[in-house]
């Protein structure tokens, strides 16, 4: 049996290949489809590296392990450790020799600027989610301490370390560069705001008492808060100048 | 003209990879021949507006790529190979082209029947839901051609397409690529002679940063023939002529 003459049977092959070949995304593609507005950008944030199972995976049980510590110790760790890994999380999330197909994706007609900060952004929402749980299972483990602000206060400075790692990871263009940066800021920030005060004797109740009370005092010192934004305010328009779309004369 | 180059130059610290090409491409396919360190790859990166100018005028598709709305036009009707391709070991082959359609912004009805006859052209069919991790060197190849070709391209940039592929395969890619010139620029950069005497109806041969030669493969091989070339085949003979004299001349 023959196809008549006017078939094409090339196209029809591609017809039936396209259907067969069809991939049918998935709940949160189509999610992210409808909210960014774009497939490329929504397949592009399902391929980001620190969103992938296993990153999670090992996310989650860094934090579990923190919680698990700070419930059997009075050792603020989930707050000193959330804003480390969501760093962490943010600088493995977009860029030369982390995306595997970096150069071919900044070829394309949807931004890297707007893939790396979509990507940023949803790291750092997905990380500040999982702090969050890890926050309320251990609270109550340190008494004295203001609920609201050691359940979201961990949240500003975990905003200055992203956005610090990001800033060295964009300028630098590496993702190790960047969350070597953001973990060793964050580390100094909170040992040094720890020797301040166990060597000050600060009048008035302190939110956590015992040994903790110094570690924690990166994450409870009110004053400390404004510093957080405006690193993290710097560090946004650095990165906001470094990804501009070049002029073409540098 | 859908590449016009003016004086472009680009600069990497001291280092001049691209010293002041002038360079005018129709739809045609345009071979970019060189020895390493020419500055092909520095070239064909600011055609595929990765990486800007230093100095120079550029204009793409009749736009600016200095302009980010134009850029973004030029990338939807751009494809490009690159010399080193990263892949995401557990997609598979449909998939990854899949994913450079969504970032090229082919519009998403159409995006299956693409897929479709861009993994077809390059004989990838039998292959199609194989996990990228499977393949060989020489598929990956084809799967990098077939991302390239997907949105049916005005304008296409291939750095070494055929490193790594077996004989018959390369036939086959010089013949799609011949095809494929009729509508569309094709540019072409590589160092086998071979491939250009079969597919390009044009070559530009590199050195130094510099265009030192623009004409057809038969006026190469008259080079060869009238000047001091050494090789075993015509086109290695004008090759290594017009590079000979650039080199004693700078």
């Amino acid at each position: 049996m023959t196809a008549p003459d006017d078939v094409n049977l090339d196209r029809v092959w591609t017809n039936v290949a396209a259907e067969v070949w069809r991939r049918r995304p998935g709940r949160a593609e189509r999610t992210a489809t409808r909210l960014l507005r774009s497939p490329g950008l929504a397949r592009a944030l399902l391929t980001t590296p620190s969103l992938l199972g296993p990153w999670l995976i090992g996310s989650t049980v860094v934090l579990a392990i923190g919680a698990l510590v700070q419930l059997g110790s009075d050792q603020p760790l989930v707050w000193l450790i959330a804003p480390a890994v969501a760093a962490v999380g943010i600088a493995y999330a977009y860029g030369p020799g982390i995306d595997p197909a970096w150069e071919l994706a900044c070829s394309c007609a949807v931004s890297d600027r707007l893939v790396l900060l979509t990507r940023a952004v949803v790291v750092f929402a997905v990380n500040a989610v999982l702090g969050m749980v890890a926050s309320l299972v251990t609270l109550g483990t340190t008494a004295g301490t203001h609920t609201a602000q050691l359940t979201f206060g961990w949240l500003i400075p975990m905003t200055a370390v992203c956005a610090l790692t990001l800033a060295v990871a964009v300028v630098v263009k590496s993702a190790a560069a960047g969350a070597g940066a953001g973990v060793a800021a964050w580390l100094v920030v909170v040992l040094g705001r720890s020797a301040l005060a166990s060597t000050a004797s600060t009048p008035g109740p302190s939110p956590v008492p015992s040994a903790s009370a110094g570690l924690a005092a990166a994450v409870t010192d009110p004053n400390l808060y404004l510093p957080y934004l405006a690193v993290a305010a710097c560090c946004a328009a650095v990165v906001y100048y470094i990804t501009r779309p070049q002029r073409g004369v540098q | 003209m859908n590449i016009e180059l003016s004086e472009i130059t680009r600069r990497f610290g001291r280092n001049v990879a691209v010293d002041g090409v002038t360079l005018d491409v129709g739809p045609g396919v345009l071979g970019l021949l060189g020895p390493n360190g020419a500055g092909k790859t520095s070239l064909l990166r600011m055609l595929a507006t990765i990486l800007p100018p230093s100095s120079g005028n550029l204009t793409l598709l009749d736009r600016d790529p200095t302009k980010p709305a134009d850029r973004r036009e030029i990338r939807r009707r751009l494809g490009y190979l690159p010399q080193h391709l990263g892949y995401y070991p557990s997609f598979t082959v449909v998939e990854f082209v899949e994913y450079f359609a969504l970032l090229k912004e082919v519009p998403p009805h159409l995006v299956p029947k693409a897929v479709a006859a861009a993994v077809e052209k390059v004989d990838l069919g039998p292959k199609a839901k194989a996990k990228l991790r499977t393949l060989s060197g020489g598929m990956l190849r084809r799967v990098g051609i077939a991302q390239a070709i997907v949105n049916e391209p005005q304008l296409l940039l291939f750095d070494e397409p055929t490193a790594g592929l077996d004989p018959e395969q390369r036939v086959a890619f010089r013949a799609l690529i011949r095809d494929l010139g009729q509508t569309a620029t094709v540019v072409v950069s590589t160092h086998l002679v071979e491939d250009v005497g079969a597919a390009c109806s044009e070559v530009a041969l590199m050195s130094d940063g510099k265009v030192v030669f623009r004409g057809t493969p038969e006026e190469l091989i008259a080079r060869g023939e009238a000047g001091q070339g050494v090789g075993d085949a015509p086109l290695e003979r004008g090759y290594s002529a017009i590079l000979g004299a650039a080199r004693s001349t700078s």
